[in-house]
């Protein structure tokens, strides 16, 4: 029994911690990918859109999920797909009607969330084969991985294209800002370098 | 019979799920729609009051004014007085709508008092591709400051090339950006002479009042 308690808390703890690092959306999955070159100029956008993401993955994991018994082969995409969107309208009115500044920001990228792969492909790979709990968990790890990646992508933008994060300036005075870097130049490149980073350090972990 | 009932086995969990989620995004809507009017009326006083930052407060007129489109249909339009101090009218200024590249946008228009000049205007909502028709929102950019100069009202012309600095109805187009750009201008060329015509006729220019 105890080893059964054991088991089912090493799952739980292995598919939080995948979508953290392991399996993260956007370093080895390279999933989500016109999110993290669009809205991480800054990290405020980023933080809203990582936010958003989680809730509909969350939401989404869930109801499919719950109907993962019931779902037909051929209709599982439409399903899936109608899920997502139900979601993310949601999440999208939500956030005209609480975080204006951020839903004009943002624009089109919200609606996007519904071809979002990340969102489809854990409730593909993840919710259509496993209970509500694991469902939940998988989600928020991959959620939060991929929250924790674009933050970091906008905090390297913002601090080199305009010396300030949240407003507040970190860099010295005599720092020239980078303009590159907030514009989609600066995003490709800081990915590649990131990619470039994250392959150097598995590898030598290997 | 049979087909009927095949198809139903089939599709029942989709029927059943599309109209739960309607249902749902019915409530969310009925629940969150006030509170998005609202930010959008905000929004609306605090560009009008960008563009007219002698006016103290804006009023609705009470006369509606009808827009014919280019297709034939026909709206309403709200036309706000900007009232400096002591009620004198300092401007006027309306939300004006038309399609983009990707998707409606929604302008909001001041002019002065006497509707010969334009103010200038802002975006109230737009979803044009970011770094290329969002610059028609970009203050910095010349296209914007194009409008900002006291530029007549009356009908404009969408140009490529040109000088931005002069003031005259050549409008020149942002670069990368010649559907947004169009947008912009058809929106304004469609919409404010007819405004003006017919506020003309109302009597509300001439007098200013």
């Amino acid at each position: 029994m105890a080893n059964e308690g054991e088991a089912r808390a090493g799952v739980y703890k292995d598919t939080l911690l995948a979508g953290l690092w392991r399996e993260n959306p956007v370093f080895r999955l390279l999933l989500g990918m016109c999110p993290t070159l669009a809205v991480t100029a800054a990290v405020k956008p980023a933080l809203t859109m990582g936010c958003c993401v989680i809730f509909v993955l969350v939401c989404s994991n869930v109801i499919v999920s719950l109907m993962r018994h019931l779902l037909k082969p051929h209709l599982r995409i439409l399903m899936f797909t109608l899920t997502i969107a139900t979601f993310v309208t949601i999440a999208d009115l939500i956030l005209r009607a609480y975080v204006p500044v951020m839903s004009e920001t943002l624009g089109p990228y919200v609606p996007l969330i519904i071809v979002n792969c990340i969102i489809i492909c854990r409730a593909e790979a993840c919710a259509s084969k496993n209970g509500v709990v694991v469902s939940i968990i998988d989600a928020v790890g991959m959620g939060v991985g991929f929250t924790g990646t674009l933050c970091v992508l906008a905090g390297i933008r913002e601090v080199l294209a305009t010396g300030k994060i949240f407003e507040v300036a970190v860099m010295p005075g005599s720092f020239l800002p980078w303009a590159a870097m907030g514009m989609p130049v600066g995003a490709f490149v800081t990915l590649g370098l990131m990619l470039g980073l994250v392959n150097l350090t598995s590898k030598a972990r290997r | 019979m049979g087909k009927l009932k095949h198809f139903i086995e089939q599709s029942w969990l989709l029927i059943v799920s599309s109209f739960v989620f309607g249902l749902l995004l019915a409530a969310t809507n009925y629940a969150l729609e006030p509170t998005i009017r609202q930010n959008r009326i905000d929004k609306l006083n605090r560009l009008a009051k960008g563009l007219l930052p002698d006016a103290v407060h804006f009023r609705e007129v009470v006369e509606r004014i009808e827009l014919t489109s280019s297709r034939g249909k026909t709206s309403d339009i709200a036309v706000y007085k900007g009232e400096g101090d002591g009620e004198k009218c300092v401007g006027w200024s309306f939300t004006v709508s038309g399609s983009g590249f990707a998707d409606r946008i929604d302008l909001v228009v001041a002019v002065d008092a006497k509707f010969e000049n334009f103010a200038g205007y802002d975006v109230l909502m737009s979803n044009e591709t970011p770094g290329f028709g969002d610059r028609i929102k970009d203050k910095d950019y010349y296209f914007w400051k194009q409008f900002k100069k006291g530029l007549p009202v009356g009908q404009l012309k969408l140009v490529t090339s040109g000088d931005p600095e002069k003031v005259d109805s050549e409008i020149v187009a942002i670069s990368g950006a010649t559907i947004s750009s169009e947008a912009v201008v058809r929106i304004l060329n469609d919409t404010v002479g007819q405004i003006k015509e017919q506020m003309a006729k109302k009597g509300l220019i001439s007098n200013g009042k």
